[in-house]
């Protein structure tokens, strides 16, 4: 049976460490959630109001209005930077301390960061609440979707701490961390609903598990899903974990042969 | 008693790319890197019992945190065994894991932000301590290093010498059977760093608890260290107790001459052999140490008084501080201090 007595310790400290200052602790949330919505809604207003647009790709201003305030409930639960954080062990050899605990270093970190998310994804989903009450959405939808929202953040990281490894090879992963940010920004639909894209270009997001983060709990929850698209949604989702967990297994078995401990 | 560490021919070396200086250098390293290989340890053999306290010495880049790092099973030798506890430290496992703490006086452990209570209790979970005991040594180990007040401190609002004291806790809360200790009293002030020794001396006699310390602090070897192990260059070159090191018993003679004689004109005046007389390498090349019994003094000094014009003289006691200092400065100007190989 998986032993949760250190896991719910490091998950209690990660909540403590995270809001250890408060106002920098609700600047994050705000900030992060504002920007993206802000780009959003520029873009809508120009392109309904100044360019005259009644529709795009079948959408109208008020269909993308709605997008763009649901997808707000999960942009932040996609995932924090706790890849970085991984690379920066590396890079400073402060990894060594965390190989000599009995515990697993990929998993230990990502539990000391999943509690600010999880403590987010409750403050969305009270907000979600309103939102749906506003919008005659399915409270029970918005739950669903933030499950997948959360197995988005699963993946997130897992994708995140594989690359990071490549810092065991070169020193300093942060750029290759930083163009999969960018793809995420683009692909998760953070910035802008994944229909959008012609026809011909939707093999860029539908062949990564990045849609699954922002966008596919975004359909569920404003009811442009079906059940069964959300199904589908939710094992595919789950596949990638599983991948995700043999990726992390591979490179960092791999990673740690090459590992130099600098740093004094 | 079986020993608790075997090392047996240990080398390691790095590879890394060189760089040489200006622009061309940037460009070259970016195009066609070149790479240098540097030998970090070289044959490195020797074995500790249970229970000892052991000191590891050498100058910057000697390789001791090398062989710090493959005792802890961090990086693994190029060539050679290592076992602790009998097992492989490389493979890392569960149960060596359990057994081993390596506090590093560089490298923070703790959560900054966090007072030390919060990191223990979790410390606490990770090594599945029980409730009472974990309670038990925390009082204990508070109460000794006096941080009890301290405890529900954010991190980063200790002192140097209360927070090397919180990571010295957290290291050794698991009730560790080997501690490795790098620097544990870097930065920290006289007293701080006498109630660490204390603590630490404590800690090894009550626990049986094996312990390997790197200091650069002669103060930490002398008064806690029972065996001494000299790094130089990647290679042991003393393995031994420091009082072996220091000659009990034995005196520096400093003396300053009107006229420098030779080594060998001031080896047959006093029987001296020439390897204890020393040339003072500063300005003054007219001083000499002479390496000898305190029961010889009067005679070598007579005998000196008698043939030379001598201006000065004192007497110093021989120090760990000193030797291990002339060992260093033998390692810079190249000399091998051939007499003190195992």
């Amino acid at each position: 049976m998986m032993h949760l007595g250190w896991r719910w310790e490091a998950l209690k400290n990660g909540f403590r460490d995270a809001t250890a200052y408060r106002v920098e602790f609700l600047f994050e949330i705000l900030g992060s959630a504002l920007v993206p919505a802000s780009i959003q809604l520029v873009f809508w207003y120009a392109l309904f109001k100044v360019g005259g647009s009644q529709t795009i790709a079948g959408l109208t201003h008020a269909d993308l209005l709605t997008y763009t305030w649901v997808s707000m409930l999960f942009t932040q639960v996609r995932g924090g930077d706790h890849d970085f954080e991984l690379q920066e062990l590396i890079r400073t050899g402060q990894l060594s301390q965390y190989l000599l605990r009995p515990v697993g270093v990929v998993e230990f970190t990502y539990i000391r960061g999943l509690a600010p998310r999880l403590f987010i994804a409750a403050l969305s989903l009270s907000a979600g609440s309103l939102i749906a009450f506003f919008l005659k959405l399915s409270i029970y939808k918005i739950f669903a979707a933030m499950t997948l929202a959360l197995l988005g953040n699963v993946i997130h990281y897992q994708i995140g701490a594989s690359l990071a490894t490549s810092a065991f090879l070169w020193e300093e992963a942060y750029s290759v961390l930083m163009i999969k940010n960018m793809a995420v920004n683009f692909l998760s639909g953070e910035l802008i609903p994944l229909n959008l894209f012609p026809e011909s270009m939707t093999w860029m997001w539908k062949y990564t598990p990045f849609y699954l983060y922002v966008y596919g709990p975004t359909q569920y929850a404003l009811g442009r899903w079906s059940d069964a698209e959300f199904f589908h949604a939710l094992i595919l989702a789950l596949l990638w974990i599983v991948l995700g967990f043999f990726m992390i297994r591979l490179s960092w078995s791999w990673g740690i042969k090459k590992y130099l401990s600098l740093g004094g | 008693m079986s020993p608790i560490i075997e090392v047996e021919n240990i080398s390691r070396s790095f590879r890394s790319t060189k760089k040489t200086q200006g622009s061309w250098g940037t460009w070259k390293l970016l195009w066609k890197p070149e790479f240098q290989v540097r030998e970090a340890l070289k044959d490195v053999s020797f074995t500790l019992e249970e229970g000892t306290f052991n000191g590891l010495i050498g100058a910057n880049g000697a390789g001791k945190t090398t062989l710090l790092k493959i005792l802890t099973g961090l990086i693994p030798p190029s060539s050679g065994k290592a076992r602790v506890l009998g097992l492989e430290p490389f493979q890392r496992s569960f149960k060596f894991r359990h057994s081993i703490s390596l506090v590093m006086g560089q490298k923070a452990q703790l959560w900054w932000d966090l007072p030390a209570i919060d990191a223990f209790d979790l410390l606490r979970a990770i090594y599945e301590i029980p409730s009472r005991i974990y309670q038990e040594r925390l009082q204990t180990l508070a109460n000794l290093l006096d941080v009890s007040k301290h405890l529900n401190t954010q991190i980063r609002r200790l002192s140097l010498g209360e927070r090397m004291k919180m990571e010295l806790i957290g290291a050794i809360l698991h009730w560790p059977k080997v501690i490795f200790l790098d620097e544990p009293t870097i930065g920290l002030d006289v007293l701080a760093a006498s109630k660490l020794r204390d603590f630490l001396k404590v800690f090894n006699a009550q626990e049986k608890a094996t312990i390997i310390l790197t200091s650069h602090n002669m103060d930490d070897i002398e008064k806690l260290c029972s065996r001494v192990l000299i790094m130089q260059s990647g290679k042991l070159i003393y393995d031994g107790r420091p009082a072996k090191l220091t000659h009990e018993g034995e005196r520096r003679l400093k003396v300053r001459f009107f006229e420098a004689p030779s080594l060998q004109e001031l080896q047959e005046t006093t029987g001296i052999a020439q390897d204890l007389i020393e040339c003072e390498h500063n300005q003054d090349d007219r001083s000499f140490h002479f390496s000898l019994k305190q029961e010889r003094i009067v005679s070598v000094l007579q005998s000196l008084l008698n043939k030379y014009h001598v201006i000065d003289m004192g007497i110093e006691e021989q120090s760990l501080e000193k030797v291990i200092q002339r060992i260093y400065e033998n390692e810079l100007s190249g000399t091998q201090e051939s007499h003190f190989k195992t």
